[in-house]
């Protein structure tokens, strides 16, 4: 058996061969990471997802699997919906914030605000 | 509720025609998972409140491409009977962004929403300073949360999961137009939490946003989606 098993192999219990697809991307010496895309993709279902991709998006693939897969883990009712949503409020909070400021603008560059700020006091 | 509306509009019909919530092919034929995996729906089949007959199957072939049925199932036992629905229609959702984007799945679409509200931010920020650079009296005065500085923009700031909102309105997650990327900027300070000792989901964020093509705010090198035959 491979003494350098990836964290993929030593949580499924067998033999890490040299072309194993799990290796390059789950390193043994963070086994949770597996463990999560395990626990809610299957260890078949991410094999055959990086199986599909050309080797320079497998990392970035692994990393967005172990993402959602953590945010379910969390949140098994909303996983990352949740935090789509919560995103979208923020996003309306920020637009009506620059609605507001923008408004403000507006009118204090208004000529009539202008010349009211600038008239002495009588 | 939004979110249970939807899902009675979208993915539900009428139980595979078996009636009851919980019931399964019954007399009615057997649900959509059911009939997708070709096995018998039984009596309080899991699934059967959630795919009907009919549209349920290929939102079923979906959810079992990325997920499998099995962990799904597992999935929503552990899930409230009440909030088996949001489950199902949330899972949909990641199983669908996944099949349309093999890489980046639905995080494409946090990472979208992310960089508009720190655009927003920044903006936000500027025309602030913008103001007071005008030296004229300040407008009415606002509730405070609204003058308020923003919140650090941040995954890592977000409610933690076990404080999440009771309800959620998830009737935007299948529109693809809610993710557009108005802004394309180089920086990105937001953090994505990460399993711990996990990858660089941060630089990862910058890449993504490397990528983009400027001027369709498309992916620069889109890969063919996954298919779910």
């Amino acid at each position: 058996m491979n003494s350098s098993r990836c964290a993929a192999c030593k949580h499924l219990r067998r033999r890490c061969p040299s072309d194993c697809i799990f290796a390059p991307y789950f390193p043994s010496n963070n086994p949770r990471r597996f463990a999560y895309v395990h626990k809610i993709f299957g260890a078949s279902n991410v094999g055959k997802i990086l199986q599909d991709l050309p080797v320079s998006y497998r990392g970035e693939a692994a990393n967005t699997l172990c993402y959602e897969a953590y945010c379910r883990i969390k949140d098994p009712v909303y996983g990352c919906a949740g935090i789509v949503d919560q995103l979208n409020e923020q996003l309306k909070i920020a637009e009506y914030q620059l609605a507001t400021i923008k408004a403000a603008i507006t009118t204090a560059l208004q000529p009539s605000y202008l010349l009211d700020q600038s008239l002495p006091m009588l | 509720m939004s979110s249970s509306n939807f899902a009675s509009s979208s993915m539900s019909g009428s139980g595979g025609g078996g009636g009851g919530s919980s019931s399964g092919g019954g007399g009615g034929g057997p649900c959509g998972a059911c009939k997708f995996l070709r096995r018998k729906c039984v009596t309080g089949c899991i699934f059967a409140p959630h795919f009907d007959s009919e549209q349920g199957a290929s939102h079923f072939a979906a959810v079992h491409k990325v997920f499998g049925a099995s962990n799904v199932s597992k999935l929503l036992l552990h899930v409230p009977v009440e909030k088996r629905a949001d489950a199902v229609i949330t899972i949909c959702y990641e199983a669908q962004a996944r099949l349309r984007d093999p890489v980046y799945g639905c995080v494409s679409h946090i990472f979208a929403l992310q960089q508009q509200v720190v655009n927003l931010q920044a903006e936000i920020s500027y025309l602030q300073a913008h103001l007071a650079t005008l030296e004229l009296p300040t407008p009415p005065p606002q509730p405070p949360s609204l003058l308020a500085p923003p919140p650090p923009l941040s995954i890592a700031d977000l409610p933690s999961f076990s404080a999440v909102p009771a309800t959620y309105d998830l009737s935007s997650l299948f529109d693809p137009t809610a993710w557009n990327l108005p802004h394309q900027s180089d920086t990105l300070t937001s953090q994505f939490p990460t399993p711990r000792g996990g990858g660089d989901l941060q630089e990862l964020a910058r890449e993504f946003l490397a990528r983009r093509d400027p001027c369709t705010n498309q992916p620069a090198s889109p890969l063919p989606p996954h298919s779910t035959t």
